[in-house]
């Protein structure tokens, strides 16, 4: 019974916290009101950028609001809007509701700041030369081995963003199954698309659509014939001005 | 019990495992080698060993803090104390009769919140079980029926800390550490009373203002918040009576401009007094690290011989691709090599620690770079046998690009990340003496995802997960797989063994479930 007085309790806690401060996250922190976030940005650029900077982060007049301890505990304006009244040199009239507003810009600039390791823009990555790209496809990348600017790459540089080229070129997604040929000790090799393998069995569709399990030992032969291997050995030997190179070729290709 | 705290006061000589009906602790000794004396699963019979019993974890329905699921998967190392099994997932202990699988008592934390990623278990002292909790709490249980004693705050949720480490115990401390790298905040390692929770010491993972060490960093402020968190469990020599853990990352994560040096104590192995929390001597494996590779791998400790010289060492397969042999009194590098190839440094300095290449810094338009951020290694245990003298990692060759996103002056949080790529998993069996790759097993299939511990055993065995679901034992000698079971979801946790009423166990954790596998006679 206490067990579950426990979890209505959660519940409603869970439902009381996701109304007030917002469901998704890590943590039950408030939740960021754009609105309001706009009204507190107005009031943070009348009085408070000048000492803590355009983005909070603080200048040698004023402290880092960001790193704050006093930002981060703080909900709705509970630690904030004492600590206006009580420090020197700060906006000690602000009204319940425009300090609200400032914790709300304020906390908007936190949340940015624990989730930069995401893009807001796609990184510019055509900084190569594209002559120099378009030399390492044909010689030593050997791109020009398996692949055409007017085949399977015509038009390559419409289809995807740049950035997105820069990881298909390096990291390219499988588009034809590995093929493997099993042969059993004294069997007759079969060959198919390679559907799983480890050190114990290894499995294959056939041409006839059948999907087959051999078990592995010492006398069971395994050929893999991965259309992909030479695009992974190539990591080894790209350097980042190749990349960059390529990439520029790559974009060109409309 | 009385013959368990015996040997957690005392600890044990290196070399032996002094308590083979046990796994105390979350290494199973303080020495991090996860080498165990017992032998009666061996390489002549491994053949028949067979599933005893299978455990499913089972939080029940309360929501997790914060929103989300709940993390069910079992990271944690279980820890077996007079024939109790001790696992847990973030917010959650059971434990679990070790002869049988079957559950005996199940603790809820009811949680404010934080980074629910994983949890990696327990520490046991006496009557007492600790847990630390995803909301910054250092909880005490009852191990016989899993009732709170106390409960005592380790860390400010409010500034994006979170705790998931196993409590080490080492004398009349718990050793406790934290994580969190959203923010700039800086790490710590802290030691509490193991009756009341109190507070004994606290060391921070960076100098104090003044000193040379310092220096590291462009300002007092960087430095202060400049990360370096201590989220993979310590290890102890009672010998020397030191502490060995490693920290994480410096902060900003990927953005490093605003703060140019080696960023001391970030990624470096520390060894302090554990009564005092005094720093003895620092290592750093990643000066200047801006590829998130946290050099918190276990600093795995065995006495050896360097150059017909009997030593005591300490070895870490590191995040960034780098294996180090220390003397572990001194800290002075003894050998420096890479155990996957890697493409980030341009040698090794005069301490022996590796020199980043700016060029393969975080850039704008991308720099690309082995290891990726997942790293060479991760958490998951290594393995130490004394028997063939090698250093087992699960390690993986993996490329990303890395992405600078903020080149302000004073970046702030991560202010970039890699993207990508390829990767391919691997056991490597390293020579402690050289080095040297003595064998190398490529795990076929999918090369992602390994997140195995390992262990190895003197049946002349090493147990360890691959990528596509299989528990499987290897000769430790040769890297030649002798044995596995296809579990349902691949290894997540180290494997432990332990022997009770004659009958030796293995126990492996995968997603939400433990198996257990036994040799039963008949």
């Amino acid at each position: 019974m206490r067990r579950l007085v426990k979890g209505v309790f959660l519940l409603v806690l869970g439902s009381f916290c996701q109304h007030a401060f917002g469901q998704a996250g890590p943590y039950v922190r408030q939740e960021v009101d754009p609105a309001a976030a706009d009204r507190g940005k107005r009031l943070y650029t009348q009085f408070c950028i000048n000492c803590h900077g355009a983005s909070a982060k603080g200048t040698e007049q004023g402290p880092d609001l960001i790193r704050s301890p006093l930002v981060l505990r703080d909900r709705l304006g509970d630690q904030i809007g004492p600590a206006l009244k009580k420090l020197a040199n700060h906006k000690a009239d602000l009204t319940k509701a425009q300090v609200t507003d400032l914790t709300h810009f304020l906390k908007d600039q936190v949340e940015a700041t624990a989730k930069n390791r995401n893009a807001e823009h796609p990184p510019n990555v055509l900084t190569g030369n594209l002559e120099a790209g378009r030399a390492y496809f044909n010689g030593a990348g050997k791109c020009s081995t398996c692949h055409s600017p007017s085949g399977d790459l015509a038009g390559i540089g419409r289809k995807y963003a740049a950035i997105d080229l820069q990881q298909r070129f390096l990291f390219p997604r499988r588009s034809k199954p590995i093929q493997v040929t099993v042969t059993p000790s004294g069997g007759q090799p079969v060959a198919g698309s390679l559907e799983r393998i480890d050190d114990f069995s290894v499995s294959l569709r056939d041409s006839s659509g059948d999907y087959r399990t051999f078990s592995r030992d010492k006398n069971v032969k395994v050929d893999i014939n991965d259309p992909l291997a030479t695009h992974n050995q190539m990591l080894d030997a790209y350097t980042d001005q190749d990349m960059h190179n390529v990439v520029r070729y790559l974009e060109s290709l409309k | 019990m009385r013959r368990l705290a015996v040997f957690l006061f005392a600890a044990s000589a290196f070399g032996q495992t002094t308590f083979p009906e046990a796994w105390p602790s979350y290494n199973g000794d303080t020495s991090g080698r996860r080498y165990s004396t017992l032998s009666q699963i061996n390489q002549s019979n491994i053949d028949a060993l067979s599933l005893a019993w299978v455990y499913r974890v089972n939080p029940g329905r309360a929501p997790q803090a914060g929103g989300g699921n709940v993390n069910t998967t079992i990271k944690g190392t279980p820890v077996v104390v007079n024939g109790v099994l001790y696992t847990t997932i973030p917010d959650h202990v059971w434990a679990i009769d070790a002869r049988t699988g079957r559950e005996i008592w199940h603790y809820v934390w009811p949680s404010k919140g934080g980074w629910h990623i994983g949890n990696r278990g327990v520490a046991v002292l006496r009557e007492t079980v600790y847990v630390e909790t995803p909301d910054c709490t250092l909880v005490a249980l009852d191990s016989k029926n899993g009732k709170e004693k106390w409960h005592t705050q380790i860390c400010d949720l409010e500034q994006f800390y979170y705790a998931s480490v196993a409590p080490i115990i080492v004398k009349n401390h718990v050793i406790t550490g934290v994580s969190g790298d959203d923010l700039d905040i800086p790490g710590y390692i802290e030691s509490h009373d193991p009756d009341t929770g109190a507070l004994q010491w606290r060391w921070y993972a960076h100098p104090e203002p003044g000193t040379p060490e310092a220096k590291t960093w462009p300002s007092v402020d960087a430095m202060l918040h400049g990360g370096g968190m201590t989220w993979v469990p310590s290890t102890y020599d009672p010998d020397l009576n030191l502490l060995y853990f490693g920290t994480g990352n410096p902060q900003p994560v990927i953005a490093g401009q605003g703060r140019e040096g080696s960023n001391l104590y970030t990624e470096c192995i520390i060894a302090l007094n554990p009564d005092t929390g005094k720093l003895a001597w620092y290592f750093q494996p990643s000066p200047h690290d801006t590829h998130d590779w946290d050099a918190v791998q276990t600093p795995v400790l065995f006495d050896g011989e360097i150059n017909g010289q009997p030593r005591k060492l300490l070895a870490q397969a590191s995040r960034n691709g780098w294996f180090f042999v220390l003397d572990r009194a001194t800290g002075k590098n003894i050998l420096s090599s890479e155990f996957v190839k890697t493409n980030w440094a341009l040698g090794v300095d005069a301490k022996g620690q590796p020199i980043p290449n700016p060029a393969k810094q975080p850039k704008l338009d991308g720099a690309l770079v082995t290891p990726n951020q997942g790293g060479a290694i991760n958490w998951p245990s290594p393995s130490f046998n004394p028997e063939t003298g090698l250093f087992y990692a699960n390690a993986a060759r993996a490329w990303s690009v890395y992405y600078l996103y903020d080149n302000d002056d004073k970046p702030e949080g991560w202010g970039g990340n890699d993207r990508g790529g390829f990767s391919e998993a691997m056991l490597q069996a390293i020579d402690y003496k050289t080095g040297k790759i003595r064998w190398s097993h490529k795990w076929p299939g999918n090369g992602s995802g390994v997140r195995s511990g390992l262990l190895s055993t003197a049946g002349k065995l090493l147990f360890a997960g691959d990528p596509s679901s299989n528990f499987v034992a290897l000769d430790p000698v040769t890297g030649e797989p002798l044995w596995h079971a296809a579990l349902h979801t691949s290894v997540t946790n180290g494997p432990i063994t332990y022997e009770l009423d004659g009958v030796q166990y293995v126990v492996v954790g995968a997603g939400d479930t433990l198996y257990g596998f036994a040799m039963r006679a008949h």
